[in-house]
């Protein structure tokens, strides 16, 4: 029976979530062996064997640290691709699995494709999606081994317990000192993301000045929210135009979205409309927004939005 | 003296021959680049003597040059003036090789007719300049080119002029010049010139020197201007005229369908200078930078970085600088022009809002959206460079056929109150409505669309809409530059339409109306399309709707550049106006008409940050407000949503109402 090799792609101790759905896909055409980067194969082959990897196999290379050197991480993955005689390699396509596995290709001079939907070991092929899925793509992959990366949440995991063994293969990796890692900066650290916010609170025009979104602030505080606005409000020069939600600004998907003094367009509402709940304040009753809102406040926001800081400090 | 008419001759002959063969090899140049570049060929021109006719009204009657009144009429004035003195100064070069040469010993009635004409013409070719002068130097146009090149012209020409009138007033003073031909009383201004200059007190040798000098001065002129014009911005002198006769001859314009089904395609779009095709080469080479197109954009006068004129002046020179390597067959040696060559950046493209304002103004009808548009392909769908906020507006048309990603299913909700059937369940309605996007998912638009299913109803229309069959109409992924995602939606659209053969299709939305009328036809989809502007009049007209009496104020129209100039309806929605309010015609703001401003929204710019100049919105709105205007109406829901905005920005409290939403109040108050 032939074997399948899986990138097996952890941060911080931990296995990312979509790789049981690549281990998955991978059983389909043999035997899985897992590639572990970071040395730890004995802490995850109960779990990965649960899914049906049977081989786990720490690569290291000396004193490399691989986190550090994508280079040599290609190049071990390769080596462990011909130790284990694997037909295909699979991992996330991810921002590391992509990167990875295409420098995994590199060394093997083998044929590559990423952000796969579906693979077929028997015909060799591999199937991608264009033009959001209007399009599917069946691609041929000539040559064994091939490399693949998987698209998140293509495959379910599989309910496939097996024993797992875990084993070491130390690699010898040469000329991998042009891309060294020094230092991993988190994006944006410092301001919160509005798109990853799990509650905003906006303003528009009636806040009237930049100073007046200290109120938002003081409200987003209690609430650990994150501070929006409306395109009015950013051209007007209340705030800036990162804050600016809609159309042309961030598209949100918060559990919780309040707007203060947003009249509700078109464009502002479609870049919040998948908000779960969504909170109005406006003084105009006749406000759009009121139609598209779970909960409205026909008030002023200068006497709602710090009467609700209030409570929420009682809360506290 | 007959050594020096020999050696005269053979100079002139020398001359003559040395520039014509410099004029034609330039000439032969140009004409070859035309026939070099890649684009695909555009066809021979049709409908012949409509073009002649044209030229007759165009050129000769100077009409589109005098659309801007005073150069306008300076410029028929040199127009004319150069084409009278013409044939004078053929006589002279043919005087000049074979001196014995004389036409007025042949027809001297005609011949002395001819030049008291051209006599008169040619000096008001100087009045002419003197205002052309007058508006360089002292009124200085900002959309004016100042540069040397035009002085250069002015100067050439005016001294060509003045040596004429001289040569004459020497003609009639001196026997020498005059060559036994009487030319008195011939000239009327040349004369004046005699006494002015007082020529006749002058001897008769010096008159004989005199007149060879300004005859030497006047051909050599000439001969260093015929050699100058086909690299400079007068080429319009030989481009103009072929270039207007070759013209649309309709007003109404689809931009042209790319066949992105053609596997052997290499590229898609403008990206490369030699893609142009023959007709956008003669395009470049009629224009003569007056700048017109520049004075009427809404993007040059917010501030942005595209001025119509500097971006076929910067194509124009692109196109030269890479001619040789076009004629010599190196197209594989161009390199895409955007962002590269002086002038053409990502910012001009994306600047313009497609009103059409320069196409429409421009004297030698050049089609800059031609060039515009396919520069966008260029950019979408080879490079998929863009906007970033267009990444999103393209998907949420490709997943849900509008720009907003609104699900597909939910677009007939605007109406499910309202009793209006789909097409499936009322196939035998008389009129189809395609209420479009915006009209069915933004809730200011979904007013209009509502005043408008009112006014249907009261009517007694029988209507009925696509439902959720209905998809974009393809307007703003198309004018963005991305051709692919714009034919899938139209092409859904003329399968559904098609399928259920509708009478006739009624839409509220100008930027719908458009494709449906003259873009859909491309894609095997031929409908009898009318506006609701139109309709809505049609339906008053017929007496089947009645509009009350009460004064609605004082309302000031704007034109939407898709209802206007790209389709020519500017009467229906004023006649609607005034029909509703007391018979009081719409109070017309400065730019109207087919002068009129763009609101800011065309050419998919609703769905982009306009991060660069002053808003053009604003500068709108500031001019409705100077209208003294109660009410601005619209009959478009971008139009309306820009104006309204633009409004609140100078926190003006005048309303913006479409034209449905206005007649539905009248009829409702008739009716109360």
């Amino acid at each position: 029976m032939s074997k399948i090799g899986v990138l097996i792609e952890t941060a911080d101790q931990t296995i990312k979530t979509s790789v049981p759905g690549v281990i998955a896909a991978a059983a389909l055409g043999g035997e899985v062996v897992g590639f572990v980067l970071d040395g730890l194969a004995d802490t995850y082959k109960d779990q990965l064997g649960a899914f049906g990897v049977t081989e786990l196999v720490n690569l290291t290379a000396g004193e490399l640290v691989f986190s550090k050197a994508p280079e040599a991480a290609g190049q071990a993955l390769a080596c462990g691709v011909k130790a284990f005689g694997v037909t295909a390699l699979l991992g996330v396509s991810s921002p590391v699995g992509n990167d990875l596995l295409a420098r995994a290709a590199v060394a093997l001079k083998a044929p590559l494709a990423l952000d796969c939907i579906d693979v077929d070991f028997a015909k060799n092929t591999v199937k991608k999606s264009h033009f959001s899925g209007k399009a599917i793509a069946t691609l041929e992959m000539v040559g064994s081994p091939f490399v693949c990366g998987i698209r998140p949440n293509s495959f379910e995991p599989a309910d496939a317990a097996c024993a797992c063994t875990a084993k070491d293969l130390a690699v010898t990796i040469e000329g991998c000192e042009a891309v060294k890692i020094t230092k991993i900066t988190a994006a944006g650290s410092g301001q919160k993301d509005l798109t990853e916010a799990m509650v905003i609170i906006s303003g528009g025009r009636p806040m009237g000045s930049a100073d007046n979104f200290t109120i938002l602030d003081a409200c987003a505080e209690k609430l650990s929210a994150v501070v929006g606005a409306s395109r009015a409000a950013v051209d007007a020069g209340y705030a800036a135009h990162t804050m600016q939600v809609g159309q042309t600004g961030k598209i949100v998907n918060p559990k919780l979205y309040i707007g203060c003094g947003l009249s509700g367009s078109v464009q502002h509402f479609a870049g919040m409309k998948t908000s779960k709940v969504i909170v109005a304040i406006n003084t105009d009753k006749d406000a759009p927004i009121f139609s598209k809102s779970d909960y409205g406040i026909i008030g002023d926001l200068f006497d709602v939005v710090p009467a609700l800081t209030k409570e929420l400090a009682k809360l506290e | 003296m007959t050594v020096y008419l020999i050696v005269k001759s053979i100079f002139m002959a020398g001359l003559l021959g040395a520039s014509f063969y410099l004029f034609g090899t330039k000439l032969k140049r140009l004409f070859t680049i035309m026939q070099s570049v890649d684009g695909e060929n555009p066809g021979q021109p049709n409908r012949i003597p409509e073009r002649i006719k044209v030229l007759f009204k165009d050129v000769l009657g100077q009409t589109n040059v005098r659309r801007k009144k005073m150069p306008g009429w300076a410029h028929t004035l040199i127009f004319f003036g150069f084409l009278a003195v013409q044939p004078h100064s053929l006589e002279l070069m043919v005087r000049g090789v074979i001196p014995g040469f004389s036409v007025g010993h042949l027809f001297p009635g005609i011949y002395n007719a001819y030049l008291f004409i051209a006599d008169i013409l040619g000096f008001l070719v100087l009045v002419g300049f003197a205002y052309a002068a007058y508006r360089r130097f002292v009124i200085k146009p900002k959309y004016l080119t100042m540069g040397k090149d035009a002085n250069f012209i002015i100067l050439f020409t005016c001294t060509i002029i003045l040596t004429f009138h001289l040569i004459n007033a020497c003609q009639v003073v001196s026997p020498y010049a005059a060559h036994g031909h009487d030319y008195a009383s011939v000239f009327p201004v040349s004369g004046m010139f005699i006494s002015l200059f007082g020529l006749a007190g002058v001897s008769p040798g010096n008159q004989i020197g005199l007149f060879e000098l300004f005859y030497w001065i006047h051909m050599l002129t000439i001969m260093g201007f015929l050699i100058y014009i086909p690299g400079s911005k007068h080429l319009h002198l030989l481009a103009a005229a072929p270039n207007v006769f070759l013209k649309p001859l309709e007003r109404e314009k689809a931009i042209a369908k790319t066949d992105i089904e053609d596997e052997e395609a290499e590229t898609f779009g403008l990206g490369k200078i030699n893609e142009l095709n023959w007709k956008n080469v003669l395009n470049l080479y009629a224009c003569t930078e007056c700048g017109r197109c520049q004075e009427q954009c809404p993007a040059d006068h917010t501030g942005k970085p595209l001025s119509p004129k500097a971006f076929v002046h910067d194509l124009k020179t692109e196109l030269f600088n890479r001619s040789q390597k076009i004629l010599d067959g190196k197209q594989e040696e161009i390199e895409p022009f955007l962002n590269a060559a002086e002038g053409l950046t990502s910012d001009v493209i994306w600047s313009c809002t497609t009103c059409r304002a320069c196409e429409d103004i421009c004297p030698v009808n050049i089609q800059h959206l031609d060039f515009m548009i396919e520069a966008r392909k260029y950019q979408v769908l080879m490079e998929a460079s863009f906007p970033e906020e267009m990444q999103d507006t393209f998907v949420n048309m490709e997943n849900q056929g509008n720009p907003w990603g609104f699900s597909s299913d939910t677009r007939e909700n605007w109406c499910k109150d309202l009793n209006i059937p789909t097409i499936r369940k009322n196939p035998d309605a008389d009129i189809l409505w395609f209420v479009g996007s915006a009209s069915s998912f933004d809730d200011r638009a979904v007013k209009i669309s509502k005043a408008l299913a009112g006014l249907l109803e009261r009517a007694g229309t029988n209507v009925a809409i696509l439902g959720n069959e209905e998809w974009g109409a393809g307007d703003t992924a198309r004018r963005a530059g991305n051709e692919y995602l714009a034919q899938a939606m139209i092409q859904q659209n003329v399968e559904t339409l098609n399928g259920c053969k509708p009478k006739r299709i009624l839409t509220a939305c100008p930027h719908t109306y458009n494709m449906l009328k003259n873009e859909y036809p491309q894609f095997g989809g031929t409908y009898d399309v009318v506006h609701h502007s139109e309709f809505l009049l049609e339906l008053i007209q017929e007496k089947k709707l009645v509009p009350g009496n009460k004064n609605l104020g004082r309302i000031t129209f704007h034109d939407s550049c898709y209802l206007g100039r790209w389709n020519g309806i500017f009467e229906a929605p004023r006649q609607l106006i005034a029909g509703m309010n007391q018979g009081q015609p719409p109070v017309e703001m400065g730019r109207t008409g087919d002068k009129g401003f763009c609101c800011g929204a065309g050419g998919a710019r609703m769905f982009m940050e306009e991060t660069l100049g002053s808003y053009i919105n604003v500068d709108r709105a500031k001019e409705i407000q100077a209208s003294g205007a109660d009410l601005v109406a619209s009959a478009c829901p971008y139009c309306v949503t820009m104006l309204q905005d633009g409004l609140k920005e100078c926190e003006s409290d005048i309303k913006v109402l479409d034209i449905a939403e206005l007649l539905y109040q009248q009829v409702s108050e008739e009716n109360k």
